[in-house]
């Protein structure tokens, strides 16, 4: 199985690092089996972050339809400021629109063997994108009202799953989002080993819609 | 606002109609968009033409304000994001001063001037 971890142009380091971690350190717990790799949308090559000019390089390109995971992070950088002077995140977000992610994404979320998933804002920007109509997901604290106002319905929990899409809350949750899906992929002992070894235990419930919905409260 | 209960000097409460440009100020950037209002008969329809995509106004209705004419209507866009956007607005002669919104976000002002003699 592969994963696919996507980087662009403004992309925040933690939402790439920590899920590449994890399932990196997953794939060691399997004896292999696993492949993670740095994706660019058309290129490879170095990629600059949205933090410091801090990059990292993307060793192969996308291939949306590769059966595994295709990972989007969210970017970083100023979050106020006159948006026709300054890249703020709203406006890297906005920005991917005008790329080549959302023909791409489109063809990932169409693929049978593919799960999209999305760390911080990388589900504000597949939803900006028009890709997440009538889906229930979730994006960084700040950017839930922005996803709400695209057509798509907003959990607040840490990580949601929607069966081919999961999506995960800001920065940090890519770690929960990341021991989640070796937990769905390959199951608890995997993610298990992982948590040992990183000293780190899976925060919060992950929603799905399975179950019984619950009356309010 | 202004506590005017009359419309400018030739600028008649009834009409407003014609192409529209808008400026609008979002927090991803400064949106340049054209609305066109078509009135017959009494029945106002009109597009909104921006970031390459024209889409038709929804639930257009009009009452008198004190500055003029309040204008409302929604659209939905997906360039350069998807948003479904509701308009308020008050034409007030060859211009036109309000504000869109989406869902719960912040408002976005908008302002805009009528192309005329074209």
């Amino acid at each position: 199985m592969l994963a696919q971890i996507i980087l662009f142009d403004g992309f925040d380091p933690l939402d790439v690092i920590a899920p590449f971690e994890v399932l990196s350190a997953g794939s060691d717990a399997l004896g292999g089996g696993l492949d993670v790799r740095l994706v660019g949308l058309e290129t490879t090559g170095p990629v600059i972050s949205g933090t410091r000019g801090l990059s990292l390089a993307a060793t192969h390109v996308l291939d949306p339809e590769a059966p595994g995971i295709v990972m989007l992070p969210g970017a970083s950088g100023p979050v106020s400021g006159d948006p026709d002077m300054v890249r703020t995140i709203p406006v890297i977000l906005a920005g991917l629109g005008a790329t080549a992610l959302p023909a791409l994404m489109r063809r990932a979320l169409a693929a049978p063997d593919v799960l999209v998933a999305t760390v911080c804002g990388g589900g504000l920007a597949l939803a900006m994108a028009g890709l997440l109509e009538g889906r229930t997901a979730v994006t960084h604290t700040l950017g839930n009202d922005v996803l709400e106002a695209t057509g798509t319905t907003v959990v607040r929990a840490r990580v949601v799953d929607d069966g081919d899409l999961v999506t995960s809350g800001g920065v940090t949750s890519g770690l929960d989002l990341a021991l989640y899906l070796l937990d769905r992929e390959f199951g608890p002992r995997i993610a298990h080993a992982v948590e040992e070894l990183f000293e780190y235990e899976r925060r919060g419930t992950v929603w799905s819609a399975r179950g019984a919905e619950p009356v309010a409260l | 606002m202004t506590g005017a209960t009359q419309p400018p000097p030739g600028a008649p409460a009834n009409e407003v109609h014609g192409i529209w440009l808008l400026t609008l100020r979002t927090p991803i950037g400064t949106l340049a968009v054209t609305l066109t209002l078509h009135e017959e008969d009494g029945v106002l329809t009109g597009n909104a033409n921006g970031a390459g995509e024209s889409v038709p106004l929804r639930d257009i209705r009009r009452e008198l304000a004190p500055e003029g004419e309040r204008l409302t209507w929604t659209q939905t866009i997906t360039k350069p994001l998807r948003l479904t956007l509701g308009f308020d607005v008050v034409i007030t002669g060859d211009r036109m001063a309000g504000h869109s919104r989406a869902g719960r976000l912040p408002r976005t002002t908008v302002s805009g001037i009528r192309e005329t003699g074209a």
